[in-house]
């Protein structure tokens, strides 16, 4: 039933150098037909069930390369779920999730979870940005972003200072290196946290609500940030309320109800005549 | 007072100040590694810790020295009274430093673990590198707290024939007859020590407000 995946030896990971071109070759040894290179992230046919509750019923979702795919739907739906079983921080009981030819969490041979350092490793490949920003609120912002690369990736401490300056520049948070992350106004502390993530060059990013705790006012500069990276090519899963990002930022649009994914079809699309009624129901198309 | 009467006086801090040292060294370190078993929530071990936990935090010091000294002598173990007062004070300052650091862990958001594991941190290095630190800067204070009631509990020990700063003022008032000055030097060096204490315990409330937010 399920979509197992046989694997043929270790799949080397690929690192981009060049710093204007962060997006990752995928190796292009699948093992399957159907599997296409471009396919970054596969989820198949993935359930979850929280205390015998299913938050999530056979979701099917395939992210290519590039893509910038926005998951909607009501509170409850199991958006943030979702994106959590991505990256494993959340276990789903049934179905799997593959980045590249590699599958998420589970030993595709034994059928047994990864060890927490094989799990660990397959994380550095897999950014998330979080609501909360989760900074941590000891080391300045420049130690924030160059923790992990010291210590997961262990760089040297000037090449990761070098990587670190370079991509809080990019989110415009250059003039704020030594300060502590309770200095910071939530839109910065989030694009600190967009900086920490890009530091590891990860291969797609996850972003659970980044604006959803800021002050009305602070959700542009935020928001800009994404959409520049959108630009540069980067492969972002976001769950947003911003309609307005939804729809002229990503490449998909997915909605989800009760656990279900009901529909999944490019913007233009779903905010005109998507096949969903309950859809046409929350963007109010039907003018009732 | 003369001189032999000061240098025994010091000699009474001097025994005071190590041993004190030595049992809140141990005491922080032991009560971190108590907790840390306990978070674990292994069945068995952390009932049995949490017994020791309150046994240890309702007895009195007193109680707990003159235990200690006379226990061991009836398993045909004769403890050095030194040792004894280090082993009474540190059993009681574990247990309190064991419930300062559950705390320090309970407390802390899982938000910043999460971001850690997202990251591909190690759990041993996120321990080290980002939990760690923060635990100490928020416990610090609480942790000072405990480690001057355990000096000024510290006369505690006399009972047990250990010459303290507290219990040589007797032996030299039994001598001068004038017993106010030496108990009033003492009081000042009982000062100067937590004194100490209390300088570190500033600096920590100022590095801690970084982590306010
Ligand atoms: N750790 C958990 N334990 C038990 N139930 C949970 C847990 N996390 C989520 N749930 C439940 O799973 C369902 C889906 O939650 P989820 O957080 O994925 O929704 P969401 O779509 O992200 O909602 P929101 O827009 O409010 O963030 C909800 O009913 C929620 O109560
Ligand atoms: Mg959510």
């Amino acid at each position: 039933m399920l979509n197992e995946k046989i694997h043929t030896g270790p799949v080397e990971t690929p690192k981009t150098v060049q710093e204007t071109a962060p997006v990752v070759e995928l190796p292009v040894q699948y093992p399957k037909s159907e599997s296409n290179a471009q396919d970054i992230v596969k989820v198949v046919n993935l359930s979850k069930q929280f205390d015998g509750i299913e938050v999530l019923r056979d979701i099917n979702l395939t992210i290519k390369k590039g893509d910038v795919v926005s998951i909607l739907g009501s509170s409850g739906s199991g958006k943030s779920t979702l994106l959590r079983c991505m990256n494993w921080l959340e276990q789903p009981e049934r179905g799997s999730i593959h980045l590249g030819d590699e599958r998420i969490g589970i030993n595709p041979a034994t059928r047994k979870p990864l060890k927490y350092k094989e799990l660990a490793k397959i994380r550095e490949r897999i950014g998330m940005v979080f609501q909360s920003f989760n900074l941590w609120p000891h080391l300045t912002v420049l130690r924030n972003v160059m923790e992990a690369l010291l210590h997961v990736k262990k760089m040297p401490k000037v090449e990761a200072e070098k990587i670190a300056r370079a991509q809080l520049e990019k989110v415009g948070m250059s003039h704020k290196l030594d300060s502590y992350p309770s200095m910071l106004s939530g839109g910065q502390k989030q694009r600190v946290a967009i900086a920490r993530a890009l530091a590891m060059e990860p291969e797609v990013l996850l972003f659970d609500e980044p604006t959803s705790a800021l002050d009305p006012e602070l959700v542009d500069e935020v928001l800009t940030v994404m959409q520049s990276l959108s630009k540069e090519g980067y492969t972002m899963v976001v769950v947003t309320h911003e309609m307005e990002f939804a729809r002229n930022v990503s490449s998909q649009v997915v909605f989800l109800e009760k656990g279900i994914l009901i529909e999944k079809c490019p913007p233009e699309k779903f905010f005109t005549h998507p096949d969903s009624p309950r859809v046409r129901q929350f963007l109010k198309l039907d003018g009732a | 007072m003369d001189y032999y009467g000061w240098m025994q006086l010091l000699q009474g801090a001097w025994t005071t100040a190590w041993i004190s040292m030595v049992s809140i060294a141990l005491g922080v370190v032991i009560g971190l590694v108590i907790a840390l078993i306990r978070m674990a929530k292994l069945p068995i071990i952390d009932q049995i810790l949490g017994v020791y936990v309150s046994w240890a935090r309702a007895t009195p010091l007193v109680t707990l020295a003159l235990f200690i000294f006379l226990s061991f002598p009836s398993f045909g173990i004769n403890l050095d009274k030194h040792f004894s007062a280090i082993l009474c004070l540190t059993l009681n300052t574990s247990a309190f430093n064991a419930e300062i650091w559950r705390n320090a862990f309970l407390n802390f958001s899982s938000g910043q673990k999460e971001a850690a594991e997202a990251l591909g941190m190690r759990r041993m290095t996120y321990f080290r590198r980002i939990m760690f630190p923060q635990m100490v800067v928020m416990s610090l204070p609480a942790l000072v707290n405990e480690m001057s009631f355990l000096i000024k509990g510290s006369p505690a020990i006399a009972v047990i024939g250990v010459v303290d700063l507290t219990r040589v003022t007797n032996r030299i008032a039994a001598v001068t007859y004038e017993p106010l000055l030496p108990i009033l030097c003492a009081g000042i060096l009982y000062m100067c020590i937590i004194g100490v204490l209390i300088k570190l315990q500033q600096m920590a409330e100022r590095k801690a407000n970084y982590l306010a937010g």
